[in-house]
């Protein structure tokens, strides 16, 4: 008794300890920088980059809106962009940000080398105090996305120790960042996008195990839960699940083998997944909400795209899944039967059988392999899961079904997965899907006049009523689920309306992070 | 004293000035045959954002386009120059890198290493005094359920009862979460400390008991011990006097060149705790088989472990001075 009255004691003064004041935000979402805080180099391009702001921002419904920028357009050719600064805004150490920090921080990231990818951009220069130019060295609608992300540093203080302290334009300020521990920031008081509700904001690094002890030890405000106790939210928090194009789906091989390697030697082409018939039954079979059951415990949601949901995301490319009769039938039409009766289809002497290839370090790939193969056994396919290491996956993926994942807030990754340039490129198009109508198409969206332009572009690759990279067309993929990324938040804290998130578990949480407010006080 | 001490350091620098290049050498060759892409690793979740013009720019800007060999040269130039090269993991010197996450490592690791000597040779004495008894048993049983114990799974199990459970100790991190580095106490770095120290002493200590323990048996058996035990000393207090002299010399030999496991304990320890130390930037090195960082913690990490093992012979040498005739 008397230890029980001791234990509630201590854990009181721990509660109680921190100092006085408006309550500080802790969070334990992960996603530290490990090179520090430089867009140059790449940070901020998931979640919020804190410190920095961009041209650029997306909504919660993910469309473009001003964040420096009053107005922009793009000229005719859709090389050039032109943008015009706001007038207040002002970095953290009190000077104005002009068109010739925006004008530094874009060339010096396009000559970096680093994870900021502006290939696309010729040069950057300012037209005078408040406008800038970016001239692209070839139409490239994608480029958008970097107006977005890209967060603008000051052309006179940066130097070598500005990943390790920032100065940005952006909502917060940088007050203490102990590598591998904690980040600690507060409010910048020359922000120009109004009040923040937050004295204090700390990020908390390390493990997840750690965020979920600080979760249950109350002193976590936001935790990124993982996926296993997801429903067991700590007492005084609720579950957030956050819709998310983090996909995984099957990447076919698009050609046949026809003794084909790639310059590492590593085989080309399959001969049963190269027939559309196939693929296209096999996205008819595909049971997506039992697999989304059985392998995220019914936390996702089916996926029929590589972006669901998202702008350039077009429903009409998809096929009804869960119809193995439908299935069977494409089969037996296109000539696949089971004459000698050992359960599988074949076809002029070839077995309908191929390998689904997962990374075996990822139990929920590994799930959705087993889950897969088994459905597909019902219509006579022999999909065979093989659990492999990454560096072993580089060598099959060109010639076996592979459970692959992406999803972002970029259209550029619709192009890259389906272009026949990148077939074969790194994991870019592993399949070797190269289809000429639907190149034009993606090559037309990347020479749109607009964004919005694009939109109609991306679509009609998917499916333009006779072709398409999608299920209808020539099914490159077949995609089985979106991953649902869950966060335990406290019972006080109003996080607004959500974006639907992309891959990767974490900080991108921290998108709005500005407008977050306590409910409580 | 004199003559052995200046032999026994000669001897030692000879031995490292070959072990080093020799380590280097053989780091290098393992992190090149790591079958881990640099700039996939780099580029990790991001693959959609970062095109294929865009990979080869990080490699060349990296240096990571050219052929191992030349890698090696070229860093072998510079870390003869005292520059150890740059991480591209952390986007910093590495010398930097180790600087900043040193201290915090070597704060665990110096805690642990006291706190489990102290423990374990006097839990081995006591055992050792009461062999047969109940306390020797109940110590010997603990000893070998801890050596047999991981050093990950010791550690949740604290954090599942002192954390959670009783919520008497924080589950994580150097420092309360929320509060500035000098905001915080040194009462409340002394409680950040209790746990990840717990659980790395517990690494080492079940041989240090167990060899105490034999070692002081082997001295209560000697004529000298059953001597001084006929005129009425009792086991313990033989324990405490003149066996600890016999006892302790084994015991900080074999605890001091154990200071490699420690070290790799600490690895462990901080993945868990997420104390920022060197043990986190391993794991992050070798997972983007970032090489300059790897080499340089690896090349630390001997030094260390070299250092630990000269305390040893040193200290094995003024505890027994039968030993300094042997370089």
């Amino acid at each position: 008794m008397i230890l029980r009255a001791l234990a509630a004691a201590l854990v009181a003064s721990c509660l109680l300890a921190p100092a006085a004041g408006a309550r500080p935000l802790v969070l334990a979402v992960g996603g530290e920088p490990d090179a520090g805080f430089d867009p140059i180099m790449g940070w901020g391009h998931y979640g919020s980059p804190l410190f920095q702001s961009t041209l650029l921002r997306r909504d919660a419904e993910l469309n473009l809106i001003g964040d420096l920028a009053t107005e922009w357009s793009l000229s005719g050719d859709g090389r050039i962009w032109r943008v015009t600064l706001r007038e207040d805004a002002r970095f953290s150490d009190g000077t104005a940000l002009t068109a010739q920090d925006v004008v530094f921080t874009y060339n010096a990231a396009r000559d970096a080398g680093g994870l900021a990818d502006l290939s696309a951009l010729k040069e950057a220069r300012a037209l005078d105090d408040r406008a800038v130019e970016l001239e692209l060295t070839a139409p490239r609608i994608t480029f958008v996305s970097r107006l977005a992300t890209l967060g603008i540093v000051p052309a006179a203080s940066y130097g070598p120790g500005y990943a390790r302290a920032p100065v940005g334009s952006g909502p917060f300020r940088l007050i203490e960042w102990r590598e591998g521990e904690q980040l600690v920031v507060e409010p910048n008081p020359h922000w120009h996008g109004g009040e923040i509700a937050f004295e204090r904001v700390s990020f908390v690094f390390g493990s997840e195990e750690a965020g979920v002890a600080l979760a249950r030890t109350g002193a976590a405000d936001v935790v990124a839960a993982p996926p296993a106790m997801a429903d067991a939210a700590p007492t005084g928090m609720r579950v957030l699940h956050r819709e998310t194009v983090d996909n995984r789906g099957l990447a076919f091989p698009m050609v046949p083998d026809e003794g084909r390697t790639t310059e590492a030697g590593a085989p080309i082409g399959n001969d049963v997944t190269a027939d559309r018939a196939i693929r296209v039954a096999i996205n008819q079979a595909l049971d997506r909400e039992a697999l989304v059951a059985l392998a995220l415990d019914g936390h996702g949601r089916p996926a029929y795209g590589p972006a669901d949901g998202l702008p350039w995301d077009n429903p009409e490319a998809a096929i009804p899944g869960a119809d193995p009769e439908a299935a069977r039938a494409t089969l037996e039409a296109a000539g696949w039967t089971d004459a000698d009766g050992d359960g599988v289809r074949e076809k002029d002497g070839l077995r309908a059988a191929f390998q689904i290839v997962y990374p075996a370090s990822d139990s929920t790939r590994q799930a959705l392999a087993l889950g897969a193969a088994d459905q597909l056994r019902g219509i006579g396919v022999a999909a065979e899961p093989a659990g492999r290491s990454w560096d072993e996956i580089g060598g099959l993926m060109h010639a076996q079904a592979v459970v692959l994942g992406w999803g972002a807030h970029d259209p550029s990754e619709i192009c890259y997965l389906h272009h026949s340039a990148y077939a074969g490129v790194d994991y870019y198009n592993p399949g070797h899907y190269a289809n000429p109508t639907v190149d034009a198409h993606l090559e037309a969206a990347e020479a749109a006049p607009s964004f919005e332009a694009s939109l109609a572009e991306w679509r009609a690759a998917a499916w333009d009523g006779e072709t398409g990279y999608g299920p209808r067309g020539d099914a490159a993929w077949a995609w089985m689920v979106n991953l649902e990324h869950a966060y335990w938040a406290s019972e006080c804290l109003d996080l607004g309306p959500a974006q639907i998130h992309p891959h990767g578990h974490g900080f991108p949480i921290t998108h709005d992070i500005a407008a977050w407010r306590w409910t409580c006080e | 004293m004199s003559g052995w001490l200046p032999a026994l350091l000669a001897g030692r620098l000879i031995r490292l000035a070959w072990l080093l290049p020799l380590a280097a050498v053989g780091l290098f060759w393992l992190v090149s045959l790591a079958p881990i892409d640099p700039v996939q690793a780099y580029v990790g979740g991001r693959t959609s954002q970062i095109g294929p013009e865009q990979r080869e720019a990080i490699a060349a800007a990296w240096g990571l386009d050219r052929p191992a060999v030349e890698r090696f040269a070229s860093w072998l130039a510079g870390a003869a120059q005292g520059d150890l090269g740059r991480s591209i993991s952390y986007n910093a010197p590495v010398a930097e890198v180790i600087a900043r996450r040193f201290p915090a490592s070597l704060a665990l690791i110096g805690a642990a290493f006291v706190l489990s000597f102290a423990l374990g040779s006097a839990l081995g004495l006591i055992a050792g005094a009461t062999r047969g008894r109940w306390p020797d048993r109940a110590i010997r049983a603990a000893a070998v359920v801890l050596s047999a114990s991981p050093g990950f799974w010791v550690a949740i199990l604290l954090i599942a009862v002192f954390a959670v459970g009783l919520g008497w100790l924080p589950a994580c991190c150097a420092a309360p979460p929320g509060r500035l580095a000098d905001e915080v106490s040194a009462a409340e770095r002394w409680r950040h400390m209790i746990l990840p120290v717990a659980t790395l002493s517990v690494v080492g200590i079940g041989p240090l008991i167990l060899h105490t323990r034999q070692s002081l048996i082997a001295f209560l058996e000697s004529p000298a011990a059953r001597h001084l035990g006929a005129h009425g000393a009792s086991p313990l207090r033989l324990a405490f006097g003149p066996g600890l002299r016999h006892a302790v010399g084994v015991a900080l030999t074999l605890h001091l060149a154990g200071a490699g496991e420690l070290f790799g304990g600490s690895v462990l320890a901080e993945a868990v705790f997420a104390w920022p130390g060197l043990g986190q930037a391993t794991v992050r090195a070798a997972t983007g088989a970032d090489a300059p960082l790897l080499m340089g913690i690896g090349l630390a990490t001997l030094l260390f472990v070299f250092a630990g093992n000269l305390a040893a012979d040193i200290a094995a040498r003024l505890a027994d001075p039968r030993l300094r005739g042997r370089a």
